[in-house]
């Protein structure tokens, strides 16, 4: 990002790495699972919402529990694992003070289709469970 | 002479040329001088013009008078066309956030949003400059809008969504306040116990999660914003409709979160806000990522048909449950 001298230390990398460190936060210490809230899809329909246990998963891996967390959402807690490594990896690299790597338009839309099609897969999976339940 | 101020647009008389004051508003004018030499071209990368090409009816004085973009200023004077004054005049140069006169070039120079100058203009008045263009001229800011200083939308985006959530949210506590008067008088055959612990949770309700929300308010807006501009970017990307990369989302996404003032409508501004909002983002991403209204719908609306899909198809499977509720099927039963 161009712009001024914030901007340019400071960008969307930085910005996204709080955003990921954020959520381990709140993860880890504010009470989220014991909000009353019940997903509509599954309050309506009997089955869960695409993300469903996405919330779960997040609590669980930030209070180091990887097994509950796959249990709750597969993608829930990949999306987990890796926000909050790319959040560790860009402390380091500026720490290092390397450049951010760039990432072709190729690979960036590759990894966008692979992020729907494992959203429907996760969707597909927590669904199978509770029918199968 | 006769010149008319770009932000009030009130026509006054001058006898010179360069910076004077708007006897109105008391905005500060540049009347361009016709017979001065024309400017040097803008070079690559340089901070774009602030210059505004004639807008509204043409007045007496064509050179001096009628000019002025967002802030004020005026464009630099044309030079001498081609074939000399005696042709035909030269095709206006577009420029300024001001509606383009008939027949004008669509496209032009990108120009920062007035917010991104508000330590020129003045915060308020380049706030509400910028929220009117955003509301009311979403093509033409959109097309235009410089997408290098994304801190300046995200910062637009945050102050507004700020302000409508802590109206909204005074509203809401306003009528959980009527709301619990209600509840109370109806809970006077509730034994005494039950209508402490019933009390005492419409109370947190009302007053914990309204101050937590009006503290809160800020951060979810910052991410919200880059979330949503990181999810929009991602359809996008996959609709090859990123010429313009992820800032010209982010600009779009943040000075359209800027609509979040209109939470502070009472009763209907949550309903105008959401149609406001997303009309402006579908012609905002358009016009930013120059890959028109459709895949602008497209990235908009994708999250909402993936997740109307999904709605069907569950529907689809409870129904199927309910069937086989109802023909007895063992196991067939659905929690509704």
């Amino acid at each position: 990002m161009g712009g001024s001298r914030a901007e340019r230390t400071f960008g969307h990398a930085e910005v996204f790495a709080l955003i990921a460190l954020l959520s381990l936060a709140v993860a880890r210490f504010v009470p989220v699972l014991s909000v009353p809230f019940t997903c509509p899809l599954r309050a309506l329909a009997g089955i869960p919402c695409a993300t469903c246990g996405m919330t779960r998963a997040f609590v669980w891996l930030a209070h180091g529990d990887p097994a509950a967390a796959w249990s709750a959402s597969p993608l829930g807690a990949l999306l987990a694992g890796g926000l909050w490594l790319l959040a560790l990896a860009d402390v380091v690299r500026i720490a290092l003070g390397a450049p951010l790597p760039a990432v072709g338009a190729r690979a960036a839309r590759t990894g966008v289709a692979a992020g729907a099609v494992a959203l429907l897969l996760n969707w597909a999976w927590l669904v199978a469970r509770e029918v199968a339940s | 002479m006769l010149a008319r101020c770009a932000r009030c647009h009130a026509t006054f008389t001058t006898d010179h040329f360069g910076v004077q004051k708007c006897p109105t508003c008391g905005a500060e004018l540049l009347l361009a001088d016709p017979n001065a030499p024309p400017p040097a071209p803008v070079e690559p990368g340089a901070p774009p013009p602030s210059a505004a090409p004639p807008f509204g009816p043409p007045s007496p004085t064509p050179p001096a008078a009628a000019q002025g973009g967002w802030g004020g200023e005026l464009p630099p004077p044309p030079g001498a066309p081609p074939g000399g004054y005696g042709g035909p005049p030269p095709p206006t140069p577009p420029g300024g956030w001001g509606p383009p006169p008939p027949g004008a070039v669509p496209a032009g120079p990108e120009l920062p949003a007035p917010f991104a100058e508000r330590s020129r203009l003045g915060f308020l008045p380049a706030f509400f400059e910028t929220w009117k263009l955003v509301a009311t001229q979403p093509q033409q800011f959109f097309r235009r809008v410089a997408a290098d200083r994304t801190w300046s939308a995200v910062l637009f985006g945050v102050l507004a969504y700020t302000v409508g959530s802590v109206i909204s949210q005074l509203y809401d506590l306003l009528a959980g306040a009527q709301l619990l008067g209600m509840m109370q008088r109806g809970l006077e055959t509730v034994p005494e116990e039950q209508r402490q612990a019933v009390t005492a949770f419409l109370q947190g309700m009302g007053g914990g999660f309204a101050v937590l929300h009006l503290v809160l308010a800020p951060v979810v807006g910052f991410v919200g914003i880059y979330v949503f501009a990181a999810l929009f970017h991602a359809v996008l990307l996959v609709l090859s409709a990123t010429p313009r990369r992820f800032d010209a989302t982010l600009t779009t996404v943040g000075y359209a979160t800027g609509l979040s003032l209109l939470l502070a409508v009472p009763l209907c501004g949550s309903l105008l806000w959401l149609v406001w909002t997303l009309v402006v983002l579908v012609v905002g991403l358009g016009e930013a990522q120059r890959c028109g209204p459709g895949k602008a719908a497209a990235a908009v609306f994708a999250p909402v048909l993936l997740l109307c899909l999904c709605v069907c198809a569950a529907l689809a499977i409870g129904v199927g449950g309910l069937m086989n509720l109802g023909q007895g099927t063992p196991g067939g039963g659905v929690n509704l």
